[in-house]
């Protein structure tokens, strides 16, 4: 049984083409994210499944509807938060939450929604009056409240201090918990990898991976990432012939060595540190996230 | 029905709470009225230069003379027929009446000869000729009004009979025209006007950050969303008639002498009028800064060329094809109908026509370009 059926979408601005051939499946009760950098073809994307954005091509199926055809069905059944939350400023918390739950048939008890993202506290407060964190919280209470059977989050916790993000991935638990299905876009890989059942990379308008996230990685990497900082005439060739580096990526002054064999490649390091008499700088080692693959994939870092 | 209510108590609220613009909408026709009443409220009526030639020096022309001279909006001239007829060329006459001779002839002497008197008349009535510059249709049209409604009663005291048929609307303010009286429908209609257009930047203010946006994504229905914003303004409308008629009453003595379900269906076409013209114009324009240009760029020739604020037949006449194009011309004429009973100047169903169709259109209009975003 899936509720979001999406196969070949296509969309272009002119001659940039905003979303290039995406296919994918979500089921009830999964968190499925969509990760990618900033102009990948994410809030396109979500615009088209809510029915906002018309599509070039390629099928799109939401709890049965196509968000084309049947624009009100499909808005009936979903919750959504969009980018860059703003809302009636002159309206209180409370007053929002409550028009919203107004638009729908079977909406969540107000307060409790309230109470779900931390607003409580400022359920009087007019939306003018609130910080850029309460604002995202308000638009994710806004879309949580439609009791929607699929919530869309565009970017949840952009620009969240990091208390406020882990309290909004409980949220986010939550209505996975209770049999929903969360849609959501981010460019944090960590968000990604902690909430999500089921990840896909885009890049340039397609998906270049696609996956559980501990699979995705496994798949990927069997080598540990080494980081560190390299004065800039450091041979890149000497460091390719270290035992176990499968591959470097570099990214100004910052090295990233995928090697299967961490011990030994450090130590080989630093004899070669000691050779040319440059030292190597702030070294850490790390298990391979879907940052690296990312970068491994792309050669770019997620956000540049 | 529910969200309706919600959506109108939101929308409510959200202006309510607006005291900025709160104080624009409603205290500036307020100051409007207050300063152009003070300039014109100084004892200056509207005044009217009729110039009357009488062809005989009769009791019965004379009589007439005199109750011209009565009337407080006419200054009389009297002279020949042609110096008058010189003077209104000059434009120095609004009109010039010229009583003939047979008027005399009216009166039955008692005992008087045979073949004349009152009975011949009727089977003759004497013409009393009213020669205007055909030009000033607004100033002429009340002049007109004014003259038919003093020969008739002359005509009456003359007769000696009452008439059967009195029709029950005397245009009261006919014999009492100030300036104030003209000014204050109009201000009213430039009121509704600019709650219309500016009102409506309410909406061009939530579509630029991305609140449409947001909404557009629920179940609300976009007719629903307009119709409550409509329906806030409309009554923002209704009360600001109200705050004008009572200052137009207390503090100018103007009588609103027509029937009350006229004045608010007046206020009410024209609110729907211009706030749905409004919500046009906001389609064209991207932000709320360039919108409120446009807004500008409309609403002041509007203002100036719809005569609001002196009669249309003071403007040249190359601006005249400009001052029917103008919806404004229509409300404010059709209020000061409604409102202080001034004489149309265009039949009533070309402005209902001319309102009804640019609301039509503009509510199609708005509907078909709508963005959310």
């Amino acid at each position: 049984m899936t509720c979001i059926k999406v196969k070949d979408l296509k969309k272009s601005y002119g001659s940039l083409q905003a979303v290039d051939g995406i296919s994918f499946e979500v089921r009830p009760g999964e968190i499925y994210g969509l990760l990618g950098p900033n102009g990948a073809g994410k809030t396109t994307t979500i615009e088209m499944l809510v029915g906002l954005r018309t599509r070039d091509s390629g099928t799109v199926d939401i709890l049965g509807y196509d968000p084309q055809v049947a624009p009100e069905k499909v808005k009936s059944g979903i919750g959504v938060q969009l980018q860059s939350p703003a809302m009636f400023p002159r309206l209180t918390v409370l007053e929002l939450v409550e028009l919203f739950a107004s638009f729908y048939q079977d909406p969540l008890p107000v307060d409790e929604v309230i109470e779900m993202v931390g607003l409580t506290e400022k359920k009087k407060a007019q939306s003018r009056k609130l910080s850029g964190g309460q604002m995202h919280r308000l638009a994710i209470a806004l879309a949580i409240v439609s009791n929607g059977r699929i919530i869309f989050l565009d970017e949840p916790t952009t620009g969240l201090d990091p208390q406020a993000r882990r309290n909004l991935w409980e949220v986010i638990l939550g209505l996975k918990k209770s049999g929903k299905a969360v849609f959501l876009t981010t460019h944090y890989m960590d968000e990604a990898e902690k909430l999500c059942d089921w990840v896909a990379i885009v890049d340039q308008g397609r998906i270049i991976a696609e996956g559980h996230p501990e699979t995705l990685i496994d798949e990927h990497f069997k080598e540990r990432a080494l980081e560190f900082e390299q004065p800039a005439y450091v041979n890149e060739k000497r460091l390719e012939k270290l035992t176990g580096v499968k591959k470097i990526v570099t990214d100004g002054d910052l090295v990233t060595l995928y090697t299967e064999t961490v011990s030994q490649t450090i130590a080989e390091l630093f004899d070669l540190a000691k050779e040319t008499g440059q030292p190597v700088n702030d070294i850490a080692v790390r298990r391979s996230t879907l940052e690296d693959l990312f970068l491994k994939l792309t050669g770019r870092r997620i956000r540049e | 029905m529910k969200t309706f209510f919600k959506l109108f108590a939101a929308q409510a609220k959200e202006l309510l709470r607006d005291r900025m613009s709160l104080f624009w909408y409603i205290a500036f026709p307020v100051i409007f009225i207050l300063i152009f009443g003070a300039i014109f409220s100084g004892g200056t009526n509207l005044n009217f230069e009729v110039g009357i030639a009488a062809e005989s020096e009769g009791p019965v022309s004379q009589g007439i003379v005199q109750a011209f001279e009565a009337v407080e909006s006419f200054t009389m001239h009297t002279g020949s027929r042609e110096e008058e007829l010189e003077a209104l060329r000059a434009g120095n006459r609004s009109a010039v009446l010229v009583i003939p001779a047979a008027v005399e002839q009216l009166v039955s002497v008692p005992g008087g000869m045979p073949g004349q008197g009152a009975s011949s008349s009727i089977a003759e009535p004497v013409k009393v000729e009213v020669l205007y510059d055909k030009g000033q249709q607004q100033t002429t049209s009340i002049v007109l009004s004014i003259v038919d409604q003093l020969l008739e009663g002359i005509e009456q005291q003359l007769t000696g009979k009452t008439r059967l048929l009195v029709a029950d609307q005397k245009p009261v303010a006919a014999e009492q025209l100030r300036d104030i009286d003209f000014l204050l429908p109009g201000i009213l209609a430039m009121a509704i006007m600019q709650l219309g257009l500016f009102g409506s930047f309410n909406i061009v203010s939530l579509r630029e950050k991305k609140v449409l946006k947001s909404l557009g994504a629920t179940p609300l229905p976009r007719v629903m969303l307009l119709g409550s914003e409509i329906l806030v303004r409309v009554l923002l409308s209704l009360f600001q008639t109200l705050l004008i008629i009572i200052i137009g009453r207390l503090v100018f003595d103007v009588q609103v002498t027509g029937p009350w379900y006229q004045v608010i269906a007046t206020v009410l076409l024209g609110s729907v009028t211009f706030i749905s013209f409004g919500y046009l114009l906001t389609l064209f324009s991207k932000s709320e800064e360039s919108g409120i240009g446009l807004v500008q760029l409309v609403q002041f020739p509007m203002m100036f060329f719809a005569g609001i604020f002196f009669p249309t037949t003071f403007m040249p006449d190359f601006l005249q094809p400009l001052v029917k194009i103008i919806p404004l011309t229509y409300l404010g004429d059709l209020l000061r109908h409604v409102m202080v009973s001034m004489p149309t100047e265009y039949p009533i169903v070309t402005s209902l026509l001319v309102l009804g169709g640019v609301t039509v259109v503009s509510v199609i209009g708005s509907v078909l370009l709508w963005r959310w975003e």
